[in-house]
């Protein structure tokens, strides 16, 4: 009991000064955001940490509303979002996502798609196969008005299929043309998911 | 077990039931190791090989944790491997950013592979005849960015996916740079 108390403590210390070793390696933190801005920040920050979240894509979120111009409060508000959405994707992704895959969840999650549906893909496609690109497109063809579950079978099929970063990646730019030329979203997603040569249609045609 | 451990364990019993490839030559290299044990032991002659059997059968707690060694390594090989993939995220690859804005004064990317930056880490395009673009190495992973037109106007790269969380109101992309291709 006392050992785990003990070791308690030494993490909330070891967590507690993310945000402030932050702001000591680069003064843009300090000079731009007012205190309570970082007193809020501090805070998502270290509950993050706790989570076992990486805090570095946090940190990129307030460098980004710094650069873009946001109020202390609206990027508060954005670094709380992400951190939500990425608690969400390590939940169901596992210890075994990498930081990359959480965060591409974490986008997917944000763009409206259950992250219960990337805990399907990830078991689907095991360890090895990392999602950060199959994710990111996921949530980028819902963007464009793809429903969520026509983008979810979409992206699921072609994984499942075993299509390389390379031919999910012609996918999304298909689709975009698609869409932008006046396409339904739904039918050019489930349409280019057909089409889309995979290695296992491939060995299919050779046999 | 919280479902992030579920979700781990599965993953782990999946990657061991992988079967393991071993070359031609292994069986022969076995054999050859076998047989050399055995004339050893056979030179040492009978006491060698009672004692050989004595060592394993007085320490059977010292067995049980050998094995719980090599469970562990084993579990811990598996979780290092994945973590070695962010680990590899340092690996520089250049990349090129190109956009056309025949009008526009200035072009700069930004994004999280340089902190966004404004001044003194932008990547400044040049232009040519109203291409923009810039080349940089960009450290391996998933990045946010856009480009930055007349030091004011954000405009998202329109043949990259798009960053669905616009939290700011201003669009920007996503990049995911690889390492190597699959």
């Amino acid at each position: 009991m006392r050992m785990r108390t003990a070791s308690s403590l030494l993490a909330l210390l070891l967590v507690g000064s993310a945000l402030r070793t932050a702001e000591a390696q680069d003064p843009r933190l300090s000079n731009r955001l007012d205190a309570p801005t970082r007193k809020a920040l501090s805070a998502i920050v270290d509950s993050a940490r706790a989570q076992g979240i990486p805090v570095e894509p946090l940190m990129e979120k307030v460098y980004q509303g710094l650069a873009m111009g946001a109020d202390g409060s609206r990027i508060v508000v954005a670094v709380r979002s992400l951190t939500f959405e990425m608690g969400n994707a390590h939940r169901v992704l596992g210890a075994v996502a990498t930081a990359d895959e959480l965060k591409a969840a974490a986008s997917a999650v944000h763009a409206g798609v259950p992250a219960v549906e990337l805990g399907k893909m990830k078991k689907q496609s095991g360890l090895r196969r990392s999602l950060t690109l199959p994710f990111t497109v996921l949530a980028d063809i819902v963007s464009r008005g793809v429903p969520v579950a026509a983008a979810t079978n979409a992206i699921k099929s072609l994984v499942g299929a075993g299509a390389k970063d390379k031919e999910i990646s012609d996918f999304q730019r298909n689709v975009s043309v698609d869409i932008e030329k006046g396409a339904q979203p739904a039918a050019a997603a489930e349409t280019r998911a057909k089409v889309v040569p995979t290695p296992k249609a491939e060995n299919r045609e050779h046999e | 077990m919280p479902d992030w451990g579920r979700t781990t364990l599965e993953l782990m019993v999946q990657e061991l039931q992988h079967p393991v490839r071993l070359d031609e030559s292994f069986d022969r290299r076995v054999m050859v190791r076998v047989r050399r044990i055995y004339a050893e032991r056979r030179h040492r002659g009978i006491i060698g090989w009672l004692g050989a059997a004595a060592s394993i059968s007085r320490r059977p707690a010292w067995a049980a944790a050998l094995a719980a060694g090599v469970v562990a390594v084993v579990s811990l090989a598996v979780v290092k491997r994945t973590t070695n993939t962010v680990a590899a995220t340092g690996q520089a690859i250049p990349v090129q950013f190109v956009l056309v804005a025949p009008d526009a004064r200035s072009v700069a990317v930004v994004g999280d592979f340089n902190n966004w930056g404004l001044n003194d880490t932008a990547l400044v395009a040049e232009n040519h005849h109203g291409v923009w673009s810039v080349s940089a190495p960009v450290h391996t992973g998933v990045h946010r960015y856009a480009f930055l037109v007349n030091g004011k106007q954000w405009v998202a790269d329109p043949t990259a996916p798009r960053a669905a969380d616009d939290d700011f109101g201003q669009p920007s992309s996503a990049l995911v740079v690889e390492a190597s291709t699959q």
